[in-house]
């Protein structure tokens, strides 16, 4: 790294410094300090089930939305990559409309989908296929549905810009040297673009772990997550233990992401790295 | 959850001394008062605002807020009062005054001709508007000839079967159990002092759990439910459920076992428009006509007794202060709840899960 180069990355440093670090330093000492030292906030957490259970229903969902989105996402990408340039700035497009609505709009509109007198239903009642409507909403899978349908264009903008970065000469090198499209797939390009897979699957991940109104207006009462718990002592003004909720939220995904990231790192070959 | 924690607590370390700042520099002709916003702020903004700006020259800074209690323990630290007025809800009254967070209110120029009953005048707040939470039932689903008048009869699904919905907190869903169960209006918070009591009525909730399908969180979802056909019965707040009639929905507000709660008013310690405040309040609380055309657009109504010589029979009869209405009804115990909020909702948020 030259002399100019180190002096690029100061900008993006302070901003970590002001908007990340220094922020979570002060809700770590909020955690901890009420007004001296103290663990009691911690002990409250760790002590009750309640906390343990909503915990890791918060992990569970965030995996498990990660991970549909893996499923659903990279097929798209892999699609759009392999669409003839021209075709691709529209499709990615089509794929990123659904952003610029807000969460909330887009969380109001799948009650109207999945309500007792909504589309779907009405649709299902209609065509004589069910007798009572069916109870969609305020279920899990009403979660479920609404948290992947939001986070889904991360996933597929992430797989498909790791896709951009892959050689293709190397797939025509492995046809030429007589691999089906399968196993050209399979052995060269699927290995090449796990890289954007972690990065997607991590990000969705991250970002599910924050989520508390789409669980709010569409969960059930098991739907709670762990954001859900800390807005409300906010509320209360039990910052001590909101501020220790987050810590520990935030100290499991540290570890989480780093196991993950180990885990990979001896399946993962990035594109630039060349060498398979 | 990290980003939003983060954004709460240290919003309200940095951002507010920061908000200070501007606010800062227009008190001199400002009252900032911290409401709810939206449909209620339009009708503070007619009947009060505009006419206490008239009479003094000084701005209403209407201010659409959340979470006030928090925002107010955040001004305490950062030592910057930025509000000099706060509406708040019964528990975050409770937190703010046992802190000390509120200026005592001198009433003898809040209410110089003693109009308003002894109940409305606390030592730190005054309380400006009434509301309830009531059962509300969409007469459409009912069962043929059957008419719903209480919680028991929420309570029996085999006579009123149907989705249900209750709100997610453990304030009002215990007291509604324990009516369910036969207590009396007048035993709910001793019967709630003891551990009995508290295990009767979740025993109670038990009974209901399975036949709710949705546990609601913002006053506006019981509404939306209500109108389309989600639930057939739900726990509401009197005023919008008045309001989806209105609007021609077939729903009935039962009075019954509903619990009534003060919404306050309160001056922020540290402010530096006392005298406008307690001017503003004076205006607010004294003013038996504008109360009245007041509740007959959000009926939420004021403790003012005078105030119901202005209105109509029918109008009067659908406010949570009405004399039958009043009779029927608990009055939620802010004090109660506030001491012992912690650790019901921990038992509540167990028993949700299981």
């Amino acid at each position: 790294m030259t002399l100019s180069q180190k002096w690029t990355v100061l900008p993006a440093l302070a901003l970590a410094l002001v908007m990340f670090a220094v922020p979570v330093a002060l809700v770590l000492r909020e955690a901890l300090f009420d007004p001296g030292w103290t663990l009691v906030h911690f002990e409250r957490f760790f002590g009750r089930p309640v906390f343990q259970n909503v915990f890791r229903n918060t992990l569970m969902v965030a995996g498990i939305v990660a991970t549909a989105c893996l499923l659903i996402g990279y097929p798209m990408a892999l699609y759009i990559v392999t669409r003839p340039a021209r075709w691709r700035p529209l499709l990615l497009f089509l794929v990123l409309v659904p952003m610029w609505m807000s969460i909330l709009v887009r969380t109001y509109a799948w009650m109207v989908v999945l309500g007792r007198e909504g589309v779907i239903n009405h649709a299902l009642l209609a065509l004589g296929l069910i007798e009572a409507p069916l109870q969609m909403l305020y279920t899990s899978g009403a979660v479920y549905v609404a948290m992947v349908q939001i986070l889904l264009p991360i996933m597929v903008v992430t797989c498909y810009s790791a896709m951009t970065e892959i050689d293709m000469g190397l797939i025509r090198a492995a046809r030429v040297c007589g691999a089906g499209p399968v196993r050209a797939f399979r052995q060269v390009f699927l290995p090449l673009s796990l890289e954007g897979v972690l990065t997607g699957w991590s990000v969705i991940f991250i970002l599910s772990l924050g989520f508390f109104i789409v669980p709010a207006l569409l969960g059930g009462r098991r739907d709670a997550l762990l954001g859900n718990m800390i807005v409300t002592q906010v509320a209360q003004t039990n910052w001590g233990f909101a501020a220790a909720m987050a810590i520990v939220l935030l100290a499991a995904t540290i570890v989480l992401l780093a196991l993950v990231r180990l885990l990979a790192a001896r399946f993962i070959h990035s594109p630039r790295e060349g060498g398979v | 959850m990290t980003n939003s924690t983060r954004r709460q607590i240290i919003a309200a370390a940095l951002a507010l001394p920061l908000a200070g700042l501007t606010a800062q520099a227009t008190t001199a002709e400002t009252l900032n008062v911290a409401g709810s916003g939206g449909g209620l702020a339009q009708v503070m903004d007619m009947l009060y605002d505009q006419p206490f700006t008239a009479a003094t020259g000084i701005q209403v800074n209407a201010l659409a807020t959340t979470d006030r209690a928090s925002a107010i323990q955040a001004m305490m630290r950062a030592g910057n009062t930025v509000w000099d007025v706060a509406e708040l809800a019964p528990v975050d009254y409770a937190i703010a005054s046992s802190n000390g967070w509120l200026e005592p209110i001198d009433w003898a120029r809040a209410d110089p001709d003693n109009m308003l009953p002894d109940a409305a005048r606390l030592e730190d707040a005054a309380v400006v508007a009434t509301y309830s939470t009531i059962l509300a039932v969409r007469t459409d689903r009912l069962p043929e000839g059957q008419s719903m008048s209480s919680w028991a009869d929420f309570w029996d699904t085999d006579t009123f079967p149907g989705p249900r919905a209750l709100q997610n907190s453990v304030m009002d869903n215990l007291e509604f159990a324990l009516l369910a169960d036969g207590a009396a209006i007048d035993e709910l918070y001793d019967l709630l002092a003891t551990d009995e009591g508290v295990d009767r009525a979740f025993a109670k909730l038990d009974e209901i759990k399975p036949h709710v399908t949705a546990w609601w969180t913002a006053g506006a979802q019981p509404v939306q439910m209500l109108a389309d056909g989600e639930v057939a019965y739900t726990s509401a707040w009197n005023g919008r459920i008045t309001q989806l009639q209105a609007d021609g929905v077939p729903v009935e507000l039962v009075w019954q076992g509903g619990g009534l709660k003060p919404s306050y008013m309160a001056i922020i310690s540290g402010t530096q428009m006392d005298e406008a405040a307690h001017e503003y309040l004076r205006m607010m609380l004294t003013d038996a006509e504008r109360a009245a055309q007041f509740a007959e657009m959000v009926a939420y109504p004021a403790m003012l007794p005078q105030l119901y010589d202005h209105l109509s029979e029918e109008v009067g009869a659908s406010l949570p202060t009405y004399p039958a209405n009043m009779e029927v009804q608990f009055v939620t115990d802010a004090l109660f709840w506030a001491g012992r909020l912690d650790e019901l909702r921990e038992r509540w948020d167990e028993w949700l899960l299981e």
